[in-house]
């Protein structure tokens, strides 16, 4: 199954030069977010801190002053090198604000992950091996109902149930990891179980199509008319080759939930980026919007990639597509 | 197939053509009626439009009838849902929330699909330069997770009825897009069309008689799923104070001032959300139903990007 | 015109109040309740973890006009005199002070041997800098020195203030809240003060991360004696359910994001300590008579007839709060007894009729950062509709809503004053012609003659007259709606003593102690 290496560079480069591309196009897009704002932005930003000189100086820092052409090649020279400005709000740097948002949102995904992962690989794969009997039936419902429970509504049902009638778990705040470890779990477990949760019922669902997709290959049947017990045939087929495509839902979901735990950060009053993007929404300031907008589509972009490419390098048949 | 990539997904089997299994001799309507969980989400729907469209004249009270001395009244004979912390019937103001809620989610929905065919048929039967643009723009609406780009254009304009249409159609519009063009990619090459083609009939016509009956599967498919993920990105902004505005009722706007009660009225908090809850599964059940029966080969493509 | 916006302690976050004040940490030591304090190792005692609704937005005391930073700023800056638990001035960083016989030259000796918590001395230099700094670059603040003439420093402990008419409020002025506090001009100057500021209070502040927490850490060297807590923890939660929660199971020892439906089910519980005071803040409608249609007096009363005050107050406060048709409490010398306005329609039908207002829509401007706004907002809308009247809600957030304020977008606005202390806080920044609050655009040279008058009047009664006849016009015409006076509510460990919730809304944690 090994392909020439030659093979593989060609399809990097063409994934690599895909994802500028796009990464280009996700720039304009949020660069053209404030020339589009009805009315002044600085104007609307600095609200009742308008004073002419404070209009001055963040007009200059801004650039929104110079020439659209100008000024969006130096939003994207400075993006490129980190520099995403100041907040329209705060006058802190962007970047930096982002920064310190980061390990928050990224603590929530990772915990969400495992749930969802501790829940649908053995719920997925049950389905798959039953399927059309009721067990199957049960898990494909449920699943159903995963996805169509609105998070934030989740998220109140749970605070409700261990927070305020059994006074179990604390329904906010966020402890950085580095400072206090039991005291990050206790923190993380419900927001990361409403996340975990749905994204569990959405990849269960995927677990099962790509474990069925497995099974229904050549050589699966192969195996199966061969004589194997269907436990080895599990095992070592079923299984082991449908463990890419479960490493690929999985890297997916990380990329969702990094973009969309907004709603439930803001239930668990979690310090992370969905929160600034809300914020910053609110308070209409957009540079701010821009940079976590801009952060956070390219995390999206750059696990999508990542995972385009381990699945090439796992999976050559990609490539020749 | 079954990654969700989207891009690998669209582009190799997208196409809604003909099932070859016994599911072609059988007619698509009594193969849904076949499935209960179809049925019942079909008849779910049907009850929830009902209540929506006749709200006005079912609902026990008006929507903003204040009546602070009965606030936070549980359920009972009177206030089947109970009360809120104003004291308006949380019954009325659900149904009436309903109403709200698929009028957004129907009026975007339209939207993302009017203009996501036209893209994506275009791109499809055109092909060429400007299909790989148009499909790169597309791409590029990908690159941002739902919430996020309705937040944004939310930041744009001013909150309200209006702008969360517009937000959530132009969210889903690139998903009709993809979904359009992976179809009309695999008519387009059919050898009816080609013939249509050598004939020189015009593309009109052709797009008219040929592209659309035989990519309709597909979309009536994403359709169903697209309005109920519309009704839960309706319900989140709403949520976040940036949808529909009070005193219009909605079901993320209830379930925000619930917030407040969770330990206090429950029943704040429980029935905007099973309303919510209820109506998104019956949409998801349908199309998943719809979808075994129009559109068998094509899994995944929406879930992958559905949530959020 | 250079328009200011909001004035004294501004806004307040939803809820809040006081329960009989006592300790008031700041070295008026008025009822031996500071259980520790004066020696070093202080710094190893307990951290008080409490939860604030927001987040600041900078932490100049002199620039922001946020409460969220006053919350935190109350434990590290300090003013000239600062208000006891009865709002009276008591020394604060001056010891003692006198006037002159003609009431034009105020003398203050400051209080020897205050640092900064970086260690240097303050002197009467800070005290000048600092007010300069608020008259020149014409802060939010810079009203309150409006009769001021002259400010010196005679030597390094002295400070000499005059003004141009004799000004009863000076005191109050300069103390009623932090945003008067002393700052020192090298944290303005280096630009740090509004993420690092350096004070002279109980605590300094040791980290502020952005959208997490702020923390303070004990001052061993305050001069009202060193904090026996070992700091404070600020988190910001803004959802009641979620503070209330984090307290009941021990994650933080004190919040006011207490929302008021849930006081009764609060005070029943034995494991917390609820606070309630009566508060000399107050919430009122606005009308924008800018604009036509609310230009005039029949239409604005009409609104003021239509309006169920009691629903509000209760929708609002679950009883906590005391219905107002004027903006001083019942219990403040300055109170004025006026009931014009009840819920009549008829009366409000009538006067429409007479003012030929045929209906329409009303743009009203709430926040989503008081939820009272949008709660009152609501049931306005269906107090309107009778009328004919559409009401249509906007909820931006505070800032967005104070930008569409001063730029007069708005119909009706709905708000709240809070931290007044003397009667022309109350009234004169908000209905003088020429007042810096006036977003509402009232003119009625009868009540500017009557404000400017009891500005300079000596005499406590003749002063009272005057502020009654001009708010009693100005309820009279609606300049505002005035609803109701709010109760500061708090809520706390019993872990934590030594605090009181105070009608100013002052949460000073300076002679607080933490058992356990």
């Amino acid at each position: 199954m090994r392909v020439a290496p030659r093979q593989l560079v060609v399809f990097l480069g063409r994934r690599l030069l895909y994802s500028a591309v796009v990464l280009l196009g996700v720039l304009v897009l949020v660069f053209a977010l404030v020339q589009v704002v009805p009315g002044d932005p600085i104007r609307l930003a600095l609200g009742t801190r308008y004073t002419e000189e404070a209009y001055q100086a963040l007009l200059a820092a801004s650039g929104l002053d110079r020439p659209l052409v100008e000024q969006f090649f130096s939003y994207l020279g400075h993006a490129l090198t980190g520099d995403l400005g100041v907040s329209f709000r705060s006058g802190e740097p962007v970047t930096a604000l982002l920064l310190q948002r980061l390990p928050a949102t990224l603590s929530l995904a990772v915990v969400g992950l495992v749930i969802a992962l501790v829940i649908s690989i053995p719920a997925g794969i049950w389905s798959a091996l039953h399927e059309g009997r009721l067990s199957d039936a049960i898990i494909r419902v449920t699943s159903q109902f995963g996805v169509s429970v609105p998070d934030f509504w989740m998220g109140m049902l749970l605070i409700l149930l261990f927070s305020t009638t059994w006074v179990l778990l604390p329904s906010s705040g966020y402890v950085a990891l580095s400072d206090d470890g039991a005291q990050w779990a206790r923190r993380v477990l419900l927001p990361g179980l409403t996340v975990g949760l749905v994204a569990g019922a959405i990849m269960t669902r995927y677990i099962r199509s790509a474990v069925l997709e497995v099974a229904s290959m050549s050589y699966v049947r192969t195996a199966r008319s061969k004589g194997l017990s269907s436990g080895i045939v599990v095992r070592r087929h079923i299984l082991r080759n449908a463990l890419v495509p479960v490493l690929t839902i999985a890297g997916i979901q990380f990329a969702t939930i990094l973009g969309g735990v907004i709603v439930v950060e803001v239930v668990f009053a979690w310090p992370g980026l969905g929160r600034l993007v809300y914020e910053s929404v609110a308070a209409r300031d957009y540079s701010m919007i821009q940079g976590s907008v801009l952060l956070i589509a390219a995390m999206f972009l750059l696990v999508n990639l990542i995972v385009d490419v381990l699945y090439a390098v796992v999976d050559p048949r990609i490539r020749l597509s | 197939m079954t990654e969700p990539r989207d891009e690998i997904v669209a582009d190799e089997h997208g196409a809604g053509v003909a099932p070859t299994d016994e599911a072609a001799r059988m007619t698509p309507f009594r193969l849904l009626a076949s499935n209960p969980l179809t049925v019942v989400s079909a008849l779910v729907l049907a009850v929830v439009v009902l209540l929506a469209i006749a709200a006005p004249w079912v609902a026990p009270y008006g929507i903003n009838a204040v009546d602070v001395a009965n606030a936070l009244q549980p359920p009972s004979a009177s206030h089947w849902f109970g009360t809120d912390d104003l004291g308006r019937d949380v019954f009325s103001r659900v149904i009436v929330a309903a109403r709200v809620s698929l009028q957004v989610a129907v009026v975007s929905v339209t939207f993302a699909l009017l203009v996501g065919v036209l893209i994506g048929v275009v791109s499809g039967y055109v092909g060429g330069l400007l299909d790989v643009v148009l499909m790169r723009v597309v791409d590029v609406m990908f690159a941002f997770p739902v919430l996020l780009l309705a937040l944004a254009i939310v930041a744009i304009l001013q909150p309200g009825m209006a702008t969360t249409m517009l937000a959530i159609g132009i969210v889903y519009t690139p998903i009709f897009a993809r979904v359009a063009r992976a179809s009309t990619l695999s008519v387009r090459h059919e050898p009816y069309v080609q013939v249509s083609r050598t004939m020189g009939t015009p593309t009109t016509t052709i797009l008219r008689t040929h592209v659309l009956p035989n990519i309709s599967g597909p979309l009536i498919v994403q359709t169903s799923l697209s309005l109920a993920f519309a009704i839960l990105s309706e319900a989140a902004l709403s949520f976040l104070g940036l949808g529909i505005q009070p005193p219009a009722p909605s079901w993320g706007g209830m379930l925000f001032s619930a917030q407040g009660f969770l330990g206090q009225a429950w029943w704040m908090s429980v029935f905007p959300g099973v309303a919510i809850f209820v109506t998104v599964l019956a949409f998801n059940l349908l199309g998943d139903g719809l979808r075994d029966v129009l559109d068998p080969k094509q899994r995944t493509l929406i879930e992958s990007r559905s949530r959020r | 015109m250079k328009r200011r916006t909001f004035v004294s302690g501004v806004l307040l976050m939803a809820t809040g109040a006081v329960a009989a004040g006592c300790s008031t940490g700041e070295g008026v030591d008025l009822d031996g309740e500071s259980t520790s304090g004066g020696t070093d190792g202080a710094t190893t005692g307990a951290v008080l973890r409490v939860a604030i609704g927001g987040e600041p937005d900078q932490l100049d005391p002199n620039k922001t006009s946020a409460y969220f930073s006053f919350q935190v700023l109350e434990n590290v800056f300090d003013t000239l005199v600062a208000p006891d638990e009865k709002l009276e001035m008591q020394p604060a960083l001056a010891e003692t002070w006198e006037t002159s016989e003609d009431q034009l030259t105020w003398t203050f000796h400051l209080r020897e041997g205050v640092t900064w918590h970086d260690g240097s001395a303050l002197t009467s230099a800070d005290v000048v800098y600092t007010y300069n700094r608020i008259i020149d670059e014409e802060l939010s603040n810079a009203w309150k020195f409006g009769s001021v003439t002259g400010i010196e420093a005679p030597d390094e402990l002295t400070v000499v203030i005059t003004v141009g008419a004799p000004t009863p409020s000076l005191l109050s002025s300069l103390g009623g809240f932090k945003g008067l506090a002393i700052v020192q001009e090298a944290n303005v100057t280096s630009g740090e003060i509004g993420t690092k500021p350096i004070g002279t209070g109980p605590y300094s502040v040791t980290e502020y991360a952005s959208g997490d927490q702020i923390t303070l850490a004990a001052n061993p060297d305050y001069w009202g004696g060193a904090p026996a807590l070992g700091g404070i923890e600020y988190r910001f939660i803004s959802e009641p359910s979620t503070a209330l929660a984090a307290l009941r199971s021990g994650e933080i020892d004190w919040t006011d994001v207490v929302p008021p439906q849930q006081v009764a089910e609060l005070q029943d519980d034995d494991s917390l300590v609820v606070g309630i005071t009566p508060s000399s803040d107050y919430w009122y409608l606005a009308l924008n008579q800018k604009r036509e249609a609310w230009s005039d007096v029949r239409v604005r009363q009409a609104i003021a007839y239509a309006i169920d005050r009691d629903a509000i107050v209760q929708a609002v406060s679950y009883g906590t709060a005391a219905a107002n048709q004027l903006a001083i409490p019942q219990d403040s010398f300055w109170y004025t007894e006026y009931s014009r306005y009840s819920t009549d329609l008829t009366t409000a039908q009538e006067l429409l009729d007479e003012a030929g207002f045929t209906g329409g829509t009303l743009d009203m401007l709430a926040t989503s950062d008081y939820p009272e706004t949008v709660t009152a907002a609501q049931i306005i809308a269906s107090n309107l509709e009778p009328l004919g009247i559409t009401v249509e809600i906007r909820q931006p957030d505070f800032s967005t809503w104070l930008d569409e304020q001063n730029s007069g977008n708005f119909d009706m606005l709905m708000m709240g004053w809070l931290g007044n202390i003397d009667p022309d806080d109350f009234y004169y920044a908000q209905h003088h012609s020429a007042g810096g609050s006036n977003a509402q655009g009232y003119a009625n040279a009868e009540v500017d003659e009557l404000l400017d008058a009891a500005r300079t009047e000596l005499d406590k009664d003749a002063r009272k007259e005057l502020y009654a006849s001009a708010a009693t016009t100005i309820a009279d015409e609606c300049s505002y709606i005035y609803l109701y006076n709010p109760s500061v509510i708090q809520t706390w460990s019993p872990d934590l003593e030594g605090y009181e919730a105070r009608a100013d809304r002052a949460i000073r944690f300076a002679t607080a102690t933490l058992a356990g």
